[in-house]
């Protein structure tokens, strides 16, 4: 169940192939600092293959069992806590160390390896929620990402993981792959006035989220992802809001042909057709992505029309393509990275309509998730 | 453990770490030092062994893994067990982070567990955060964990005395500071429930002004400008900022504009003019020419959007 390939001869199939396919097996020690996001480089490396066209599900198969084992569930029946580890050797007895980064991970590499066995009877549906529920603030409205490791009396959300959009996007897609599909079935696992309040304070005076009034590309794709999951919800703002954010996710697509912008330092007329995360940065190919995925959640190509999109495909194909080792960096003279790789592809997935930015998921992969696993 | 000959773990039987399972992804080549580092970090966790000697071993983990929150989270009930709320050992905690800090510039954690920090200690200070800061603000102005950290110190603290000053400081550095700006935005919304006094405005209009007339192709200034009227003035553009912003395009009103423009020195004067004159059906002649000239020449790369203005202008 792979994507349709991205119709663009330009791309080096066989290159990114081999760029992706070197990032699932043997890797030197220098990764060994990214422990804690293995099955991030799992799902980054499987995405982008699927993007590609690569039938990953039966490439990989034999990895649905290694992946299962990143899997717990602690505890039993009504109270069962269950998610994803990051990877075997950060599991410890006598620790909590699920994440909900490395649950929203570990379930959508499964769903790109088809192991649909996994959510239609095997995984402990209620366990999962109610590990998310747990790691919901409702004093904040915001979400850690895992809980205090060792629990005083109870089980507490981490009082040292950072609690913002992220997280907050991380706790809301699980759900939803685990079946919630509207702002009452969400609110059976958290405090939905509470989140939206959290939202209102991330919303910003010229469009767009971010942290404390300065919006950020990566939050303003988080942020939009949520209401278009929760689905029934987009009332908490008013439209004039969402057409600010329309016109602020156009104006971080960055071109040569303005008026002088003397002593600019982060202005570079390479960066044409390239999208930025903020005002006056460099373009970066990962913004490509957050900001498509925003701007079609806000059904902007009906609206104004999809015209960035060929400018944005310009940019990623002739500026950040890596021709010789493969891979897409962030810019004209980064080496390329797995993270800009994935994040490309998906875009350029996405503009061809085949990437479900929302779920983060190739669309025939979403489609699946989407009608099949419901809450029963 | 060469650089800490205090601590002894020779009781401890580091918790192994084994490859080659079946069908696994990934295969990270662990070298000897992450195998020992590991084995004891864990194996003490396992242990719940809550002492000095666990704490360095967390130091130790976090250096080779700065992203496992995890061992973050150890630490952190560690110093709780060890220090409880004495705000002078909590410095000390402080000051390992402050160098922790400075070698990771990019980490998500190191925010995060400040702020835990803080929000356990007896007295904390804004004071000390500063130093801090400032170093990371000079390695990279445009640092978004570092600006949002200020941020939230100067919640928690409720103090904004030092920061219209520090964010001018930071856009005298480089008018492009988006972060800069945005922090002012940040203060005048938040220092006073009701928005800043009819003065504050005035001054804050005139200090806009004249860092657009330093550099008028500015997204954040004029950004700002505009922020401050749809937020505290009611969205109302008045004459003079209008004439303000038509300095800025000569020309472009003119009857006979003629078909190749004439040159321009801020698109973003052009959009805020535009933007007011839409407001009213009187103006959207006015409106339509300010869209289109953008359009065709001072910013074609959003021509979908700029006829898509032109297109809503109805009454």
């Amino acid at each position: 169940m792979s994507a349709a390939p991205i119709p663009d001869g330009r791309l080096t199939i066989q290159k990114h192939r081999r760029f992706l396919q070197r990032h699932l097996a043997i890797l030197p020690s220098k990764y060994q600092e990214y422990e804690a996001n293995k099955l991030a480089i799992v799902t980054y490396a499987l995405i982008g293959l699927s993007c590609i066209g690569d039938p990953v599900s039966e490439e990989y198969a034999a990895s649905k069992e290694w992946l299962r084992r990143h899997y717990r569930v602690i505890g039993r029946g009504e109270t069962s806590l269950a998610g994803f580890f990051p990877s075997l050797y950060m599991e410890v007895e006598n620790a909590l160390t699920l994440s909900l980064t490395s649950t929203l991970f570990g379930l959508i590499s499964l769903l790109c390896l088809n192991d649909h066995k996994f959510f239609i009877s095997d995984v402990d549906r209620e366990g999962i929620c109610r590990f998310v529920s747990k790691c919901h603030k409702p004093e904040t409205g915001g979400f850690a990402a895992s809980l205090d490791v060792v629990a005083e009396d109870s089980l507490e959300p981490s009082k040292t993981d950072p609690d913002d959009l992220r997280h907050t996007y991380m706790a809301i897609a699980i759900l939803y792959l685990m079946g919630c599909r509207n702002a009452s079935e969400f609110g059976r696992y958290v405090c939905l006035e509470p989140l939206f309040s959290h939202f209102e304070q991330k919303a910003c005076v010229s469009g767009g989220f971010g942290q404390y009034g300065e919006p950020h590309a990566g939050y303003t794709s988080c942020a939009l992802s949520i209401l278009e999951l929760i689905s029934d919800r987009w009332d908490i703002f008013p439209n004039s809001f969402y057409d600010k954010t329309i016109e602020w996710l156009l104006q971080r697509q960055v071109s040569d042909k303005c008026p002088e912008m003397s002593g600019n330092e982060y202005f570079d007329p390479e960066d044409d057709g390239g999208f930025q995360g903020r005002e006056n940065k460099f373009a970066d190919s990962c913004y490509g992505f957050w900001c498509a995925n925003s701007l079609s959640i806000l059904k902007a190509p009906h609206k104004v029309g999809d015209a960035y999109q060929n400018g944005l495909s310009e940019y990623l194909l002739n500026k950040t393509q890596n021709l010789l080792l493969g891979g897409f960096a962030k810019n004209d003279n980064e080496d390329p990275d797995l993270y800009h790789t994935c994040l490309t592809l998906a875009a350029l997935s996405m503009m061809s309509g085949e990437f479900d930015g929302t779920l983060f998921l190739p669309r025939k992969v979403a489609d699946t998730a989407r009608s099949q696993f419901i809450a029963p | 453990m060469s650089d800490a000959p205090e601590f002894q773990y020779d009781d401890i039987e580091p918790l192994p770490i084994s490859g080659g399972q079946e069908g696994e992804l990934c295969q990270i080549m662990y070298d000897g030092e992450y195998r020992t580092v590991m084995g004891i970090a864990r194996a003490l966790l396992q242990k719940l062994e809550f002492s000095e000697r666990a704490l360095h071993a967390t130091s130790q983990a976090i250096d080779l893994v700065p992203a496992f929150y995890t061992m973050w989270n150890y630490r952190f009930q560690i110093v709780k067990a060890l220090y409880g709320t004495d705000g002078a050992e909590l410095n000390r905690e402080l000051d390992w982070l402050d160098e922790f800090t400075l070698n990771n510039p990019k980490n998500y954690q190191i925010w995060s567990y400040r702020q835990a920090l803080l929000r356990l200690h007896p007295s904390p200070e804004f004071q000390r955060e500063l130093p801090i800061l400032q170093s990371m603000i000079d390695d990279d102005t445009k640092n978004y964990h570092v600006w949002s950290y200020r941020r939230w110190c100067v919640l928690f603290f409720g103090d904004f005395t030092n920061e219209l000053q520090f964010a001018s400081s930071l856009i005298a550095r480089d008018v492009y500071n988006n972060s800069a700006w945005c922090h002012r935005m940040f203060v005048l919304k938040n220092q006073v429930p009701k928005g800043p006094p009819a003065e504050a405005l005035t001054g804050e209009l005139h200090y806009t002004k004249k860092q657009i007339e330093l550099a008028p192709q500015n997204i954040s200034s004029w950004n700002y400008l505009r922020g401050l009227y749809d937020e505290f003035l009611d969205g109302k553009a008045d004459p003079a900022i209008m004439e303000f912003a038509l300095s800025f395009t000569p020309g472009i009103f003119a009857a006979d504009a003629s078909d190749t423009g004439p040159q321009i020195q801020s698109s973003y004067a052009l959009e805020f003019l535009a933007r007011a004159y839409a407001k009213n059906e009187d103006t959207f002649a006015q409106a339509r020419k300010a869209y289109q000239a953008l359009s065709d020449h001072f910013d074609p790369i959003r021509k979908n959007f700029w006829a898509y203005k032109i297109r809503s202008l109805t009454a």
